[in-house]
């Protein structure tokens, strides 16, 4: 199993359809920086293919003001909570 | 664990840092080993001495050295990505002819070598990007 | 298509990505995502697989998105002389860099085929990306 962060906006750029493509059926993907845009309930549509496996990171939401905005089937996690994803994770890959 | 760091932003341009730095700091107080941060692409801007933020925003050349003096992390800055963007230590400024330097110790100029180990001998690798 | 038409479709892809499944495994995957000249990841990219390269490590090349533009003939110095990627790309082969794979859609998106490519590569699928994630040890995108 994988974790796949990805640091872009789906209303942005595209590379999320790559990270999409490149994640296996227990890979996880958490949304940093500007991805966390993604955990919007507008723009977490576009997740649904991976839908209970996307996580997006507390301090960058909140740092937004997006963290009250953030769709129900999004975990949010904070910093301790990446690490223990990447611990779970056989590796983990970068999106930008 | 033993984990490594590639930091690929430029600080201050990009979030890229911030994150990292931050990542590595919980990191170390989780109990890992931070065994290296790598600085490659527009991240070796992280190790410019003479970097002067404002007071009132984190200093990042600063946090490094922090994490290097009170935990032992290495930090590796690509030879090749650093002197094309003007940061050279003093044995690089001499080498070609340059007054003052731009880079010091505990920052260190290395090949990319350094990078595929790191990443080959750490338990995980996780990658900063602008 | 039928459900039966899917389960073939799906096994094919599975018989096609065994057969290229020794080329998949390797110590380093460079993900290259960028094109040549715009900015230095492509460069930079390649000069991280090329050292792995040197020092005897087994990599694979796996360009996707606007990456796989990296490839195309007839690529050229860019103004002011700046270097591109070109020559790099010929010293794959000297480095034993031979698994050169492109995202299926990516080159479909950008209407370029294979021919169009100045090196020989497999394109691959989804699955076969996945595949490429876990067989290598270590991987980075660039």
């Amino acid at each position: 199993m994988n974790l796949h962060t990805l640091n872009r906006s789906p209303a942005d750029s595209r590379v999320y359809q790559q990270t999409l493509q490149a994640m296996g059926h227990d890979d996880q993907l958490l949304l940093i920086e500007d991805g966390v845009q993604g955990a919007l309930p507008q723009l977490v549509r576009y997740f649904e293919d991976v839908e209970g496996r996307v996580y997006a990171l507390k301090e960058d939401l909140e740092a937004r003001g997006l963290l009250g905005l953030c769709a129900d089937n999004v975990h949010v996690v904070d910093v301790d909570g990446f690490i223990e994803l990447t611990e779970q994770a056989d590796k983990t890959i970068t999106w930008y | 664990m033993r984990y490594g760091i590639l930091l690929l932003g430029a600080p201050y341009s990009r979030q890229a840092s911030h994150s990292a730095l931050r990542f590595a700091r919980a990191l170390v107080a989780k109990g890992h080993i931070l065994d290296s941060v790598f600085f490659y692409h527009d991240g070796v801007y992280n190790a410019a001495r003479l970097a002067a933020p404002p007071q009132d925003e984190p200093h990042l050349m600063d946090g490094w050295k922090a994490l290097h003096d009170e935990h032992g992390v290495k930090l590796d800055v690509c030879i090749a990505a650093a002197l094309r963007r003007g940061l050279l230590n003093e044995t690089e400024a001499s080498r070609h002819g340059k007054e003052g330097y731009s880079i010091e110790a505990p920052f260190a100029l290395t090949g990319l070598g350094q990078l595929v180990d790191l990443g080959l001998r750490c338990d995980r690798l996780i990658t900063f990007a602008p | 298509m039928s459900k039966r038409g899917f389960a073939k479709e799906a096994e094919e892809e599975v018989r096609a990505m065994n057969d290229t499944q020794t080329d998949l495994q390797g110590d380093l995957l460079v993900i290259l995502r960028h094109g040549p000249h715009g900015s230095s990841l492509l460069r930079e990219g390649l000069d991280m697989a090329l050292v792995a390269a040197a020092f005897g490590r087994r990599v694979s090349l796996l360009f996707m998105g606007t990456g796989c533009t990296a490839l195309v003939s007839g690529q050229g110095q860019g103004p002011l002389g700046q270097k591109g990627t070109q020559a790099t790309l010929n010293m794959l082969e000297m480095y034993d860099i031979e698994t050169l794979l492109v995202e299926s859609e990516a080159m479909h998106a950008l209407g370029l085929k294979a021919c169009d490519l100045s090196l020989p590569v497999i394109e691959v699928s989804p699955a076969q990306i996945q595949a490429a994630m876990t067989t290598h040890r270590l991987v980075a995108t660039f």
